[in-house]
Order: C-alpha cells, then structure tokens, then sequence
C-alpha cells in the first residue's frame, strides 16, 4: 500500500501523462511508461508545488523510477521543512 | 542566373568576449571564457538559482544612438545594428544607390526584445499601472533587429529575421548565402543578435535543469549543463567575383547550407537530423568530407547534446573524424540562442582566415561517450581548407553552414 508521498507522486503523474493512477506503481519504470524528460521536468515541477519543495537539478539524473522520485521527495522533507517560496501563489511573500 | 561563389568580406561583433572583432577573436585564440557571476539582473525577489552566465559588459548605447534613440531599440536591437555597422565597414564596400537595393539583410533571433515585453508586463502585474510604454510593440517585434539595420544603414533590399530558437542565425546567414549565390541580392548583412538576460526569461530557462550552476565545459567529463550569453554578430557577404574585382579584403567563402528536422522530440536531440544537415551542407557547398579541418560544435556543454553531437559528427565523417579539431566556443561566449550561430560563423570564419583554431575551454578530461579531439582549452595553429559550423535547435530543427578558406 503506497504511503501519502507515492500516492502524491503517483497521481501527479497520471494527471501529467493522462492515465489512469491504477496503472501507475511505485515500481514503474519511468521510460517504459513513455514518460521522457520533459514529461519528468513536468512532473517535478507540479510535486515542487505540491510539496513546496526545490528538488536539485543534479538529483534528477538518476531518476528511473517512481520510487526514486519518492524516496528523493521524503529525503528532501526530512532534511528541511517546506519552503514557502516555492509554489506559493505569491512569489514575494 | 548560375550559382555564384560568395565572399565574406565584413565582420562586426558585440560579444561577452568583447565589443569588436580584434578583442573578441584574442579572446577566443587565449582560450579566456567570458563566464562569471550574472550581473544587472536582481532575481533575489523571485528565488532565482542562475548565477552565472556571460554577459556583454561594458557596451554603452549612448556611444551609438543619439538623441533619444537608444531607447527607441532593445538590446537585442542595438546589438544587432552596432555589429552590422562595424562589419560594413569592416567590408570598406562603397554603398551606390544600386547596391542599396540590392543589398539582403537576414537576422535570427529567438526571442526578440525580450527586455522590453518584459518590462511592459512587468508595469502592468507588479506595478499596477493601467499602461506599459508606447514602444513595447515595436521594440519586442523579433525583425525590430533586421528592421532598424535597415533604416541605420539605408539598405533596403529584401530583409527580414528568422526565429529557430538556437538554429536562427545558422538558418538565416543560410538563406543570405542562397540570395546572395542565386543572383537575388548583390550584397547581403547576415548574422543573429539575442539579449534574454530577463528575470522571467531567466526563471524559464532554469526551470528546464539544464544550466550549469558552475560553468560551461562541452565535451568534457563532469560537465554539467549549458551556460546562457548573449551578443550580436553580422557578417557582409558578396558574390566572390565581386570581391576578388573591387580588392576587397575576404576572409572565407561561405558556400553551404544543411537543413533538417528532427521529427522527433522538442529538446532531446537525434543523431540522424544533425547528421544529414552536415551531410546537406558538405553536398550543397561540393566539398568531401575529408576536405574539412574544423568543426564548430553545437557544443552545448549539456549531458545530452555532446554525446549525440559526437556520433553525429562520426557517422558523417567515418574515420577522418579523428582527424577533425571540433570546439565549442560556447566555453567561452555562452550560449547565446539566436545569436550563438553568428557568434561561432566569427569564429569559424576567423579560424579559416587566421590559421588558428579556437579552443574547447573549461575542459576537464576525457567523456568516454565524448571521443573526438576537441582542442582541449589552448587554440591550435593550423591551416585548413574547409570548416562546418553546428547548430541546433529545440524543437528539433538542425542548420549547418560550410565554409572554405579564402586561397582555395
């Protein structure tokens, strides 16, 4: 039973890709599912938001999974609380 | 009409490297990169994680337009006309009412003056004024560039600018070539000018992850992304005979144009469309592969382009590619989108005309998917007969030019 950050994670990218969450596990494989790099830019981009996280460019280029997205989520919010500057409706505040 | 050769006999250059030629190209020969912290752009408000770029220092518009007018041009603008002034006169060519007419201009430029929407925007969404200047239309207009060229210069034959992302200025010096050989212009001004550094543009770009957050390193191990720049570049061209008959000084022939398209995907790039547009360009300009000494790479410095850039370069050349000197000069003047053909046509062509071949700077060691010589961080002296200037764009759309040295 995936926890709330897969669960997260799982349906942001069926609304990226325009699938079905039920397709979707922590165990997909990223590039069999037909997702590519902007998909994946698109994705994190949403979970930033979502998450009010900054997840590093060079944190990216091992992802290969969902999983890998997830782990990399929970290892940003257990080193620090969420950043309010990002995805916030006002980037001032 | 038969096809012409076609000289180049003018150059001028607003550049990271420097505000003309002589400065830019000693730059470029020393291996000096003009890459450093990004200036007179405050994206603190917004977070921005760019912080270093290259960036033209040190350029003063109102050493170049008088009485209001530089506000009257973007940046990309003012570029674009102060590049095209050095290189006509670089040409020493005496402008009659004939040639006037008859005289080309063709500029890229991928997102035109980008500063002034920008601006405009910004009064209306952060300022709360009910108004932005009256100018923000003529000045963000991507041919505002080729337009003012025009007016400054008083030529006035077929003109207009060609937006292809990073392929624009590779596309439009291309299409200035074919007028200029087809007997449709006697002379022509060609090149690129960009100046995106904007807080929104920039805030965009890092959204891709794909900007360096050190510096840019093509071709090299532990790379890690591109660097932006700006800058603008023009050249003069003119039929050879034209040339040869006047005494002008010429520093190559450009006498290729490859031009493909991925079909593909909007950023990954593809082996076989860069492959066929240097195969185009080798075809169209007649020269065999082996006649080519010296390839200007796309070279961005990112994780995907150089490796593909790479076997792209190796599918055409077969085993002379061992023989070829590839650089990026991105290492050193950035990337600079629709100006960045322009910037390398200088280059190249100047590489051709000196005997020196200007090198990959910021290089770190060998790439194993990366295994052409790739004049590691010192220019080289050497003599070649034909170059190939890379370029090529997201949204998967390849222009390459050839050139050949002047002598042959």
């Amino acid at each position: 039973m995936p926890d709330a950050v897969a669960e997260k994670v799982i349906a942001t990218l069926a609304s990226v890709k325009r699938i079905p969450a039920e397709k979707i596990t922590v165990d997909s494989n990223l590039r069999e599912m037909g997702i590519d790099s902007l998909d994946v830019f698109t994705l994190l981009f949403e979970l930033e938001n979502a998450f009010k996280i900054s997840i590093p460019d060079d944190d990216v280029r091992s992802i290969q999974t969902v999983n890998d997205i997830v782990e990399g989520i929970k290892k940003i919010l257990a080193a620090a609380p969420p950043d309010a500057s990002v995805g916030s409706a006002s980037p001032a505040d | 009409m038969a096809a012409r050769r076609v000289a180049i006999t003018g150059l001028g250059i607003v550049s990271p490297l420097g505000l003309n030629i002589a400065d830019t190209w000693n730059a470029l020969r020393e291996g000096r990169s003009a890459i450093g912290p990004l200036q007179s752009v405050d994206g603190s408000r917004v977070g921005l994680k760019i912080q270093n770029a290259a960036q033209v220092h040190g350029f003063d518009p109102l050493q170049h337009f008088q009485g209001g007018k530089d506000a009257q041009l973007d940046r990309f603008a003012q570029f674009s006309v102060v590049a095209a002034r050095q290189a006509l006169a670089d040409s020493g060519i005496e402008l009659t009412p004939h040639l006037r007419e008859q005289c080309a201009i063709v500029c890229g430029s991928a997102v035109g003056g980008q500063a002034a929407i920008e601006a405009g925007f910004e009064d209306l969404w952060v300022n709360g004024r009910g108004r932005v200047h009256p100018l923000t239309i003529a000045k963000t207009m991507a041919n505002a560039g080729a337009s003012h060229i025009s007016m400054d210069l008083g030529l006035s034959g077929p003109t207009y600018t060609v937006s292809t992302a990073c392929s624009s200025a590779n596309h439009a010096m291309g299409q200035a070539f074919r007028l200029v050989r087809d007997g449709q212009a006697e002379l022509a001004v060609t090149g690129g000018a960009e100046a995106m550094f904007t807080v929104g543009m920039l805030k965009a770009w890092e959204a891709m992850r794909v900007i360096s957050p050190d510096t840019c390193r093509p071709f090299s191990k532990d790379r890690r992304g591109m660097i932006l720049g700006e800058g603008g570049a023009m050249m003069i061209l003119e039929p050879f005979d034209a040339a040869r008959a006047r005494g002008a000084k010429i520093y190559a022939e450009i006498c290729g144009l490859g031009m493909t398209s991925d079909a593909h995907h909007l950023t990954q790039p593809s082996v076989e469309g860069p492959a066929r547009a240097m195969r185009g360009a080798l075809r169209e300009a007649g020269l065999a592969p082996e006649a080519v000494g010296y390839i200007n790479a796309h070279g961005t410095g990112t994780i995907g382009n150089d490796p593909v850039e790479s076997r792209a370069i190796r599918e055409v050349f077969g085993a002379h590619a061992d023989k070829l000197g590839v650089s990026s000069t991105k290492s050193m003047h950035g990337h600079a989108l629709g100006a960045a053909g322009a910037l390398e046509a200088i280059a190249t062509v100047l590489a051709l005309h000196q005997g020196i071949l200007p090198p990959t700077a910021n290089y770190l060691g060998r790439d194993p998917e990366c295994d052409l010589d790739y004049i590691p961080n010192h220019a080289r002296a050497q003599r070649v007969e034909a170059a190939l200037s890379n370029s090529f764009a997201f949204g998967g759309l390849n222009a390459v030019i050839a050139f050949r040295a002047a002598n042959q």
